[in-house]
């Protein structure tokens, strides 16, 4: 069996999806590729819950915004909705002058580096006597008037906290506690990295940079994937589920087409690949790539860091100090920037964080909590046997019972995705939720990493288009859109 | 340890200085010059007595030279060869199993890294010999291939004679098994000494190989033969003369490996250093091929050519103009050629000089006439040939002198 496509994408996760809609849209046959039975790779219930960002045009989903619960051991939690901090019980909180103010700097700071986030990470290789040279320095220089624009105190303190670490910058202005907890953990969640390692106000910012509201998708994560399927589709793109690529065909330096799991033979002068840059150098064979490349992309820093585990209920529980109302908010255990330090630490070591910082949500209509185990390693010293991921189920039940007394005996089942799980289930790299750290050495022009930042992977018709390209990780569908355009501009396709 | 390195299990073990190669002893005993250098770590003769005897003895009778220093790297396995062919820039499937090849290879901007001999044992098993260390980049390289790298710097030995009565004294000494070896042929002449017909003089030479251990006794087998061959000991300054003689570039000399220059723009492609002929385009990817086809549409930023300079004064390092004013390159390489009797050179020059632009060159000499320098513009010749060839390089097989 032969077909032939413009262009072919691997992986239907929200980027390739993403991707294909919008080749599709210009006019050009795709096909996708999906080695799962269904769509949506990591926008699936069982892997996320929250929305960060709006969803892309076209794609359409029923979402709300939901409020931040900070829990405080004391009882005294903290509710914040879009930089406005109370306590739960309506009082008012002392920091919350002074988390507005740094949440607005930081939104308006985020909001300026987000221009560099919608389009191919901004290059200067092809020099100034090129018209394409020249879109790309106003690419720059536009960033450039927007940070002078700010004036010269808040350039400067701009400039000042850029590359510096989340923990100094939240300690600077508040006391510690769960308030600026919630923004450190919010600022380490899906990266192996802790409050106080550098570059960690960049990632705090490049969460914050459609405004920093926290949206419920409401029909689950899994409309989510769909809507992206649906958008595809309706542009006009061949969606085949159940189908793995087991090698991509490469003759001449050029990319012909795919080879299937099924012993199928699909081609196409472009191939877009969600999958990470090493798998996809293996898909088309390592001698096809430079060694420096494939150095590179061994080399690349993606260490998963998050669990996810799922609690099915037989009821609602009840939490100390939140009205029934406010228990379906976003809640958060990071009671303290320090404590969020902390729980970093036996990730380093390959050990379990013994008191985790998480995220939990109950979706809507559903006896089920969500939750997202921050620092957990990809390959504990000891290995994920059933020891383990009990270990890890009890700290987190445990923890999260401290503030729900009688939890436990609510617990129907629970269902433990450790980052392991994820890379073997998804394909992300090492289980990492942007496929690559977002760590300052891997964004913008050098992401995923040198000399493949511009979504060309070498190989002529070969490009990347998930999350390890740039702008990188969360559920935007902005990689694939990137890589697409990337792709009829250089009129591959 | 095995080899010529000193056991390090004790920190005041730990060498200081420079290590003796495996004749060391015997070239103590044999030099009146004591000029010595520093060859990747190991001790290495400059001159032994004097550079001229030296150099006449390469072209007239025949020398011993001591190149275990070179780093060798063993590369074994089903792909070796399509390892090996990802990053050198020419098609090593033309060089069969008991043949050495010429060859360069590259980083991802097509620039050079390092050029060396590959030597071929059989279809899955290769010899790397060069003059950087290679380790770290061959086992880069070998990522995601079914090959093993080892690195023999420090186990295998190497004896190059080389000059025109080689052939008669391997002869003499019971290996005239040798005879109808054609240039770059290569083969196991003794069970465990492996004998390839290359050198680095343009001239009639082998290269034996041995272990790090036997090469001692094997510089000695040939000094028994050393009359009436006019078998003597070189240094690296007499050698360097035959090459520049022959033509052939030197690494940190001529170009600099692009892996340990660290300022920017200092590397050079192979085009650039006159290699296109090793750089084939249609075998598949090979490191650096994306860069070097551009190179290729846009033209080479240098040229590396060969100069006949006028006047006696070897030109090393100097300037070189166009129409006298306006400065195009330097002088690599220099030296007043016995042999041929001409004034030669390598040199860079800035494309297109040396390419398209080849008339109206001049060198800038200085001259010190008895405490009084004087500048002189001297007309330069660009070169295609080496300065020095004679077919008793090649005759096989080979004639006795």
């Amino acid at each position: 069996m032969s077909d032939k496509f413009d262009a072919i994408v691997i992986g239907a996760g929200h980027n390739g999806l993403s991707a294909a809609a919008s080749l599709a849209a210009h006019g050009k046959s795709v096909c996708v590729l999906e080695r799962a039975d269904h769509v949506g790779g990591m926008a699936s219930d069982r892997m996320a819950h929250l929305l960060y960002n709006p969803l892309p045009r076209g794609v359409q989903a029923q979402t709300r915004q939901i409020d931040t619960v900070s829990l405080s051991p004391d009882g005294k939690h903290v509710v914040l909705r879009d930089g406005i901090a109370s306590y739960a019980s309506g009082d008012a909180h002392p920091d919350a002058k002074a988390f507005k103010t740094l949440h607005a700097r930081l939104v308006t700071y985020a909001a300026l580096l987000n221009t560099l986030a919608e389009s191919a990470p901004p290059g200067l290789d092809q020099g100034l006597t090129s018209l394409a040279g020249l879109r790309e320095m106003s690419r720059l220089a536009k960033l450039g008037i927007g940070v002078k624009r700010l004036g010269k105190p808040e350039m400067r303190e701009f400039l000042r906290i850029l590359l510096t670490n989340v923990y100094d910058l939240l300690l600077d202005e508040m006391p510690d506690g769960p308030l600026p907890g919630a923004l450190a953990s919010d600022a380490v969640r899906g990266a192996f990295a802790g409050p106080r390692s550098p570059g960690t106000v960049l990632t705090l910012m490049y969460r914050l940079r459609n405004g920093g509201s926290v949206s419920l998708p409401t029909g689950g994560m899994g409309t989510i994937a769909d809507a992206y399927a649906n958008a595809a589709r309706k542009a006009g793109a061949d969606i085949r589920c159940g189908v793995g690529v087991t090698g991509v065909i490469v003759e001449d330096d050029i990319v012909l087409g795919v080879t299937t799991s099924d012993g199928g033979k699909l081609l196409a002068p472009a191939v877009l690949s969600s999958a990470g840059p090493m798998q996809t150098m293996q898909m088309a064979g390592i001698p096809s790539f430079d060694i420096e490349a494939v150095r590179r992309a061994r080399n690349l820093r993606a260490k998963g860091t998050t669990a996810k585990l799922n609690i099915e209920l037989k009821g609602r529980p009840e939490f100390t100090g939140l009205t029934k109302e406010q228990s379906k908010s976003r809640l958060l255990i990071a009671p303290s920037v320090a404590d969020v330090e902390r729980a970093f630490n036996p990730a380093k070591y390959g050990e379990l964080p013994s008191a985790p910082s998480l995220e939990i949500v109950m979706p809507d209509g559903q006896d089920r909590l969500s939750v997202i185990v921050s620092h957990v390693p990809e390959n504990p010293k000891s290995g994920w046997t059933e020891k383990e991921r009990g270990t890890l189920t009890e700290t987190v039940i445990a923890a999260i019972e401290a503030y729900a007394p009688g939890l436990r005996d609510q617990i129907a089942s629970t269902d433990l995705l450790t980052p392991a799980d994820i890379a073997r289930l998804t394909g992300a790299p090492g289980g990492h939720w942007h496929h690559a750290e977002m760590g300052l050495d891997q964004m913008l022009t050098t992401r995923p990493t040198v000399g493949m930042a511009r979504y060309r992977f070498g190989v002529r018709g070969l490009y990347l288009c998930g999350a390890s390209a740039h702008p990188g990780g969360d559920v935007t569908g902005m990689p694939g859109r990137n890589s697409a355009a990337q792709v009829l501009l250089d009129g591959v396709a | 340890m095995m080899d010529g390195r000193i056991d390090t299990d004790s920190i005041a073990a730990v060498p200081t200085g420079l290590i003796p190669g495996p004749v060391q002893s015997r070239l103590e005993k044999i030099s009146t010059a004591k000029s010595w250098g520093n060859w990747a770590g190991y001790v290495s003769p400059l001159v032994l007595d004097t550079v001229e005897f030296e150099y006449f003895a390469i072209r007239n009778q025949t020398t011993l030279f001591d190149v275990s220093p070179m780093h060798k790297y063993r590369i074994t396995g089903p792909e070796a060869e399509a390892m090996l062919n990802r990053m050198v820039t020419r098609d090593i499937r033309k060089i069969k199993p008991g043949r050495v090849g010429y060859a360069l290879w590259c980083d991802e901007e097509g620039m050079v890294i390092d050029d060396g001999t590959l030597f071929r044992f059989s279809e899955t098993d290769f010899r790397l010999c060069c003059q950087e260390s290679m380790h770290g980049w061959l086992l880069d390289a070998a990522w995601g291939f079914d090959v093993t790298i080892e690195d023999e710097s420090h186990s295998i030995g190497g004896l190059s004679l080389q000059g025109p009565t080689s052939y008669s004294l391997l002869d003499a000494a019971g290996l005239s098994a040798v005879a109808d070896m054609k240039p770059f042929d290569l083969r196991e002449i003794e069970p465990g000494l492996w004998i390839s017909r290359t050198g680095f003089t343009g001239d009639l030479g082998y290269e034996l190989w041995t272990d790090w251990q036997q090469t001692g006794a094997l510089w000695d087998r040939l000094w028994q033969q050393k009359q009436p061959w006019g078998l003597r000991a070189i240094g690296s300054h007499a050698l360097d003369m035959v090459r520049i003689e022959a033509g052939f570039m030197a690494a940190k000399v001529d170009f600099q490996p692009v892996l340990t220059a660290s300022r920017l723009g200092r590397g050079r492609s192979p085009l650039e250093l006159g290699f296109d002929r090793l750089v084939d385009f249609t075998k598949g990817h090979f490191n650096g091929r994306r860069a070097l086809l551009k190179q290729k549409e846009s033209g080479p930023r240098h040229h590396l050519i060969k100069l006949e300079i006028g006047g006696f004064k070897p030109a090393d390092g100097s300037l070189i103009y166009y129409r006298k004013k306006r400065e195009v390159g330097h002088v690599t390489s220099a030296i007043w050629s016995p042999t041929a009797k001409r004034n030669i050179a390598l040199a860079e020059l800035k494309a297109p000089y040396g390419g398209e632009k080849i008339n109206d060159l001049w060198a800038e000499v200085y001259v010190n006439e008895e405490g009084i320098w004087d500048k002189r513009l001297v007309p330069v010749t660009v070169v295609t040939d080496p300065f020095f060839r004679n077919d008793r390089a090649r005759a096989t097989p080979p004639r006795p002198f």
